[in-house]
């Protein structure tokens, strides 16, 4: 019962869900990769500590990873104005995203039970963290190239199939918590 | 008659606080759940229900939608937060082509 119920809202503030071991396991994995993937990004070229603790890095070229480059768009379609924004803008983009990133792991481990409840901010987080993780999901099952159905009846041995159930599940789980934070019944009654 | 430079000023910063030159764009995205790009335009703009909504097909129907308007600073700002909840934003001249 509990595996399929996702987020639901408990009074004004309070986001309540209750994961299986296995969920949780998955949940502070995919976490934990995304937040490497970000901070490998960082490791090179951010060197000067003046310039990194106000935000400014060397990186104004977009990343070569594609996942990256999904989770690091440009703002701009020119070259030179995308490469200004991101100099000055792409360490403090990267440091929010590890941020909701660490919400799902900290928050989880400290769960051994598996229930969660969070608060409007912490919920925002993790909807944030959460589509990191399908976006990064995404440019590995290649969902702009394929179609729905393409994806839905990858073969059995494909080793793409378990990726997919990742990335439905976690679909199901972020529109779960959506509902939970737009359900305004609650205020509407008065 | 001669301006004063701080009237000229003045008729200057009026001119950028009423025309809004710059524009913030959203990109169509097969990953993004459509709630999920309607809950974000809510969040960060503040727009009802009903135009977070509209917005949202917007993008989903014509592949992207203008979401907000004004100064370069301003739009930069939206991006950032844009960027940071995952959607897919640019911004640009409100006077160039979409």
């Amino acid at each position: 019962m509990s595996e399929h119920a996702g987020f639901t809202r408990h009074g004004d503030n309070a986001f309540v869900a209750q994961f299986s071991e296995s969920e949780r396991e998955v949940l502070i994995n995919l976490a934990g990769q995304i937040i490497e993937l970000l901070s490998e990004r960082a490791d090179h070229g951010d060197d000067d500590p003046l310039a990194v603790m106000v935000g400014i890095t060397s990186h104004d070229s977009p990343p070569d990873d594609e996942v990256l480059l999904r989770l690091l768009p440009n703002a701009y379609a020119d070259g030179v104005d995308a490469a200004e924004f991101r100099r000055y803008t792409e360490s403090v983009l990267r440091n929010k995203k590890k941020a909701h990133a660490m919400s799902i792991r900290v928050l989880l481990k400290s769960a051994s039970d598996g229930g969660i409840e969070l608060d409007h901010e912490n919920a925002n987080a993790w909807l944030g963290a959460i589509n990191d993780i399908r976006l990064a999901l995404g440019v590995r099952l290649k969902v702009e190239e394929r179609s729905h159905d393409e994806l839905e009846l990858l073969a059995p041995d494909d080793p793409l199939r378990g990726v997919y159930a990742v990335y439905s599940w976690l679909g199901w789980l972020q529109e779960s918590l959506l509902q939970a934070l737009m359900d305004d019944s609650a205020n509407e009654v008065n | 008659m001669v301006k004063t430079k701080s009237k000229i000023e003045e008729e200057i910063q009026a001119i950028f606080n009423s025309d809004k030159p710059w524009v913030t764009i959203v990109w169509d995205d097969p990953v993004n759940l459509m709630t999920y790009v309607t809950y974000v335009f809510m969040e960060l703009f503040g727009y009802s229900k009903e135009r977070a909504t509209e917005l949202m097909l917007k993008v989903h129907n014509d592949g992207k939608a203008i979401v907000s308007t004004g100064s370069r600073e301003e739009m930069e700002h939206d991006v950032a937060r844009l960027h940071e909840f995952g959607l897919w934003a640019t911004l640009q001249r409100g006077d160039q082509a979409l």
